[in-house]
């Protein structure tokens, strides 16, 4: 990698103020969470405080059963998670590498599912989740993952098809099935893509309000973003605290792909050697 | 009795099946759900009163859930057959939907079985609750509304801080005194932002349904008038430089809330106010008095609202569900509730209690929230959409400088319409 | 020889379904009766408590006479497609392309540009409606230092949606991830292949990079369609719409049908005319992509 020195700094001096901007919120939260109650709607351009109120973190976490609803939140975001990558990448793996009659028009209807405003089909995924008797569990949360995500399915499938053909008629040659193809060759090419939708699908169970509020019928069963809504009291919010709980509720998030990241390094040099 | 064992073995029967995972209960009890809008410390006085109720109440067992945050999950759950048995996650503006479709139980055989009356409520509040000849909610917290105004100011600016407006005319003349500009014209503090055309066309003398013909009224004269009058005052005070303005008020939940620091001379607000104040602003010396009428106008106008409890038709213990809303809305819970959360009760009796008498504040709030002038949401099934209406009107004779009448025969053939539809379909 | 390309035939069938499957049982059990449902209500008056009452087509009729809102929560979306979709794909893109530089401590900016996609909704709204504050609010502030008095943004109906583009910029980390990944998976070789023939950074980009990317440029702009047309929660925790119907947009009239007015034969009614605009727009968008996209696992066919 021999690229030009000046390349190097301009591109780190670009990163560093996009940077400062994109760490904008969330110094800004950082800074709020931190503040005196009469400190937050201080007119002054202040991110931090002079003297960090550190209490605020645990009057906003004795606010709600916080251990519980992480655990909570874990169980339903790691499920989905798991589920939504599996059953994507299989489905995908029949809409790109797989030749059979009607294919296309079957996409375009799973493309079309995602076309309808979830405002009008919540009513009747409501009735379908209640005459299965599942309202009040984690079931509607999680079970539908298993099934693949419409979303997801067209993200590897634009995926599954940037991988050379080649790779996959010499697995063939070799007497493989193409269960062991998706297994043995589009899933460990693609891991990038893989790793982006196990974390989307994570982040998207992790910060999910409506589906955990429209589901759960008992409060030992919340979520940290039911429990965070709770602090959005009636006469206003108690921002300092609020957005201590949000600090807290986003830290996984950002570790978990701050360490997930390093798989796109890797599926890179994986490409590289098969290639 | 009878009626209520029975009721209690067939909950042991559907326990198993219906209830599912939501409706684990201990043997001969009943256990009722019950779902709240009410959050943060409202919600731990509500918990604590109902651990109360459960206590003294040994054959019923009342779940409390919070659902706050969302407009969907009640319309959502009542349409799916899966409503909670008793609820004040509703706001009394979505009352007369819910009630004119035949999602709430009528209340009345109830009250007069549990030998409670309507009559115990303040008037205002007796109307809001009722629809279309039936009594479809009770409530256990009300409000007032009135205009806060800085004393200080006033008697810098030359007014009598003991003698607030009592006119329209004093009024605009109090504003236009307490309003401070720079040198380039833009606000150091403005007198007063008179908020919502639904509670000032009521001062005008107005109103938004007609119960004898029952037709929308949306252009009715004085509300054209109470909309002429807004549109007048925030074209006077520019209404972008008061936004612009405006965007650097702190919240009124803090110390810097625009009020507490002087930006503002005056305060259109409710009784909770003086909790804010002596929190944020224990040194502000201040004064309140109710929104002033003109000439042949109303005097002492309060808009009544908030949370109110129902108790949805498909509520599965209809018996313990009222014995519960009969306390949860009754003098001793109200009183409490409302002492805690710095609300009034709108129960008569518990309004008389010393801690709400002893405070001027409160005992002229509680004294206007009980008078003829209170008024609720106009009781039509399509009133949320004709709020929104409403505040569509305003927000475009404010901002946009369209014609008061205009905007309002808009609204009126609008909503009109829309409720002649409603009518053929409603239940109630 | 009919009967084998019969049976392979049959074969590929049994296979393509077979991988499918989870996604098809998953549509017939939770999805199928819904989408159903929904196009059943759009024929009747259904208010969510009484059983539907059927109408025809009353309320698409109504919805194409009579509804103002409609017309002009429709214009408020199509604004966003043309303009904030296009502006946030190339943003993503660049940013993308950024992070794809051979830099030390790139994990870190990685980390950094995605944050705002995890912030929650409550909080980045809450923010963004002091970072636009036209008085106290950092980006007029920013603009003063620079003498240009800024506008009043959400305040001002000409400026509101241009705030929300802006503020959509901010946030697409999610589309740049995307972007990386598949800049990830272009193999080296095509870059250095490229070289070999004397290709520059520019031609390297052109004739390498964005074919290789064009997969994942069409799913950000066909999900981007999509979701653009469905533009709801910003809007609903920031601006209801206001000032002056300027942010009026199509799913918060729907929903504001739906939920507040409890019109759910309407709302549905609404919400199929907006799914034939999305079908018809993405349709569009594949007829065109077989010029633009280029897949090399499908080379051979």
């Amino acid at each position: 990698m021999r690229a030009p020195r000046w390349k190097i700094w301009a591109g780190h001096v670009t990163l560093l103020a996009l940077s400062a901007a994109a760490l904008l919120p969330f110094l800004w939260m950082l800074g709020t969470s931190l503040k005196a109650d009469a400190e937050v709607f201080s007119p002054r351009l202040q991110f931090f405080p002079a003297r960090p109120v550190w209490e605020n973190y645990p009057r906003a976490l004795a606010y709600i059963p916080f251990a519980r609803y992480a655990l909570n939140t874990l169980l339903i975001a790691a499920l989905s998670a798991v589920g939504v990558t599996l059953a994507s990448s299989l489905v995908a793996y029949s809409f790109s590498r797989l030749k059979w009659p009607g294919r296309d028009a079957v996409f375009f209807l799973l493309l079309s599912t995602l076309m309808l405003p979830a405002q009008v089909t919540m009513l009747p995924v409501f009735v379908v989740f209640k005459t299965l008797g599942w309202v009040g569990t984690f079931r509607p949360l999680i079970v539908p993952a298993f099934f693949g995500s419409a979303f997801f399915i067209f993200l590897l499938r634009q995926f599954f098809m940037t991988i050379p053909q080649e790779l996959s008629d010499a697995a063939r040659m070799d007497g493989a099935s193409e269960l062991d193809i998706w297994r043995r060759v589009m899933l460990p090419l693609s891991r990038p893509a893989l790793t982006t939708v196990a974390l989307f699908t994570f982040m998207g169970a992790w910060n999910d309000f409506l589906g955990p509020l429209m589901y759960l019928n008992d409060d030992t069963m919340y979520t940290l973003s039911l429990g965070l809504q709770q602090f959005v009291t009636q006469h206003g919010a108690q921002w300092n605290l609020l957005m201590a709980a949000s600090v807290v509720m986003t830290l996984p998030i950002i570790l978990l792909w701050f360490l997930g990241q390093r798989t796109f390094v890797q599926g890179v040099t994986l490409t590289g050697v098969k290639g | 009795m009878k009626r209520r064992e029975v009721l209690r073995l067939g909950a042991g029967a559907l326990a198993a099946g219906a209830l599912g995972g939501c409706g684990r209960r201990r043997s001969g009890e009943v256990l009722l759900r019950y779902w709240t809008g009410w959050t943060g410390h409202e919600l731990q006085v509500q918990r604590d009163l109902i651990e109360e109720f459960n206590r003294s109440h040994p054959g019923i067992r009342v779940k409390i859930l919070c659902v706050a945050g969302s407009y969907q999950k009640v319309p959502i759950a009542i349409a799916g057959g899966d409503t909670p048995d008793v609820c004040s996650a509703v706001w009394a503006d979505q009352l007369y939907g819910y009630a004119a479709r035949g999602a709430l139980t009528p209340l009345d055989d109830y009250l007069a079985r549990w030998g409670r009356s309507l009559d115990e409520w303040m008037p205002g509040v007796r109307r809001m609750l009722r629809y279309n000849g039936r009594t479809f909610a009770l409530s256990t917290t009300a409000n007032s509304t009135f205009i806060a105004y800085n004393r200080r100011i006033f008697a810098e600016c030359g007014l009598d801080p003991d003698r607030p407006p009592q006119t329209i005319a004093e009024l605009e003349e109090a504003a236009e005194k307490t309003t401070l500009r720079d040198a380039r014209g833009n606000y150091l503090r403005y007198g007063l932002r008179p908020g919502g055309l639904q509670i000032w066309a009521r001062v005008f003398g107005g109103d938004w349904y007609n119960e004898e013909t029952g037709a929308i009224t949306a252009d009715h004269p004085g509300n054209i008038a109470a909309l002429a009058w807004l549109q007048r005052w925030f074209s006077r005070y520019d209404i972008r430089k008061m936004e612009t303005f405006e965007a650097g008020f702190g919240s009124l939940e803090a110390s810097t809330g625009a009020f507490y620091t002087g930006k503002t001379a005056m305060w259109q607000t409710g009784e909770w106010a003086g909790e804010n104040i002596r929190r944020y602003a224990p040194h502000l010396d201040w004064g309140y008095f109710p929104l002033p009428p003109p000439p042949g106008g109303r005097k002492n106008c309060v808009q009544l609202g908030g949370s109110v409890f129902v108790m949805p038709a498909a509520c599965r213990h209809k018996d313990e569900a009222f014995e519960f809303l009969s306390w949860i809305c009754g003098h001793y819970a109200s009183r409490r509730f409302c002492s805690e959360i710095h609300n009034i009760p709108p129960l008569i009796e518990a309004a008389k209690a010393p801690e709400f008498q002893r405070i001027p504040l409160m005992r002229d709030a509680i004294r206007l929230a009980g008078g003829q002038n209170a008024f609720g949401p106009a009781p039509v099934a399509v009133w949320p959409m004709y709020q929104r209406e409403i505040q569509r009107a305003e927000d475009r004779a404010i901002h946009g400088g369209g014609d008061p009448a205009a905007l309002l025969r808009e609204v009126q053939q609008r909503v009109q319409r829309e409720l002649e539809e409603a009518k053929r379909y409603a239940v109630y | 020889m009919r009967s084998t390309e019969r049976r392979r035939n049959l074969r590929a069938l049994a296979a393509g379904l077979a991988f499918a499957s989870p996604w098809l049982i998953g549509f017939a059990i939770f999805t199928a009766y819904p989408i159903c449902a929904s196009l059943y209500y759009s024929f009747t008056r259904y208010d969510t408590l009484s059983t539907p009452h059927w109408v025809g087509l009353q309320n698409y009729m109504r919805l194409l006479t009579e509804d103002e809102l409609f017309w002009k929560s429709l214009r408020n979306t199509l604004f966003m497609v043309v303009f904030g979709l296009p502006a946030s794909l190339v943003a993503g893109l660049a940013l993308a392309l950024l992070l794809n530089m051979k830099l030390r401590g790139m994990a870190l900016y990685r980390t950094v540009f995605y944050i705002p996609s995890i912030v929650p909704t409550v909080a980045s709204a809450v923010l963004w409606m002091w970072l636009l504050n036209p008085q106290i609010g950092l980006i007029n502030r920013l603009l003063a230092l620079a003498g240009v008095q800024g506008p009043g943004w959400l305040t001002d109906p000409a400026w509101a949606k241009p705030a929300l583009i802006l503020m959509g910029l901010w946030g697409v980390g999610g589309s740049m991830i995307i972007y990386l990944a598949g800049l990830q998976d272009v193999p080296r070789e095509l870059y250095e292949a490229a070289e070999i023939d004397g290709a520059g950074g520019m031609a390297k980009f052109r004739h390498v990079t964005i074919p290789m990317l064009s997969p994942v440029i069409f799913f950000n702009l066909v999900m981007g369609l999509i979701g653009t047309f469905q533009y709801f929660t910003q809007v609903y925790v920031m601006t209801q719409g206001g000032p002056q119907d300027a942010t009026l947009f199509y799913a918060l009239h729907l929903f504001n049908r739906a939920f507040t007015d409890l019109q759910f034969g309407y709302a549905s009614a609404m919400a199929w005319i907006l799914f034939a605009i999305t079908v018809l727009a993405t349709a569009l968008v594949f007829r065109t992509s077989a010029r633009w996209v280029y897949y090399p696992g499908e080379m051979r066919q």
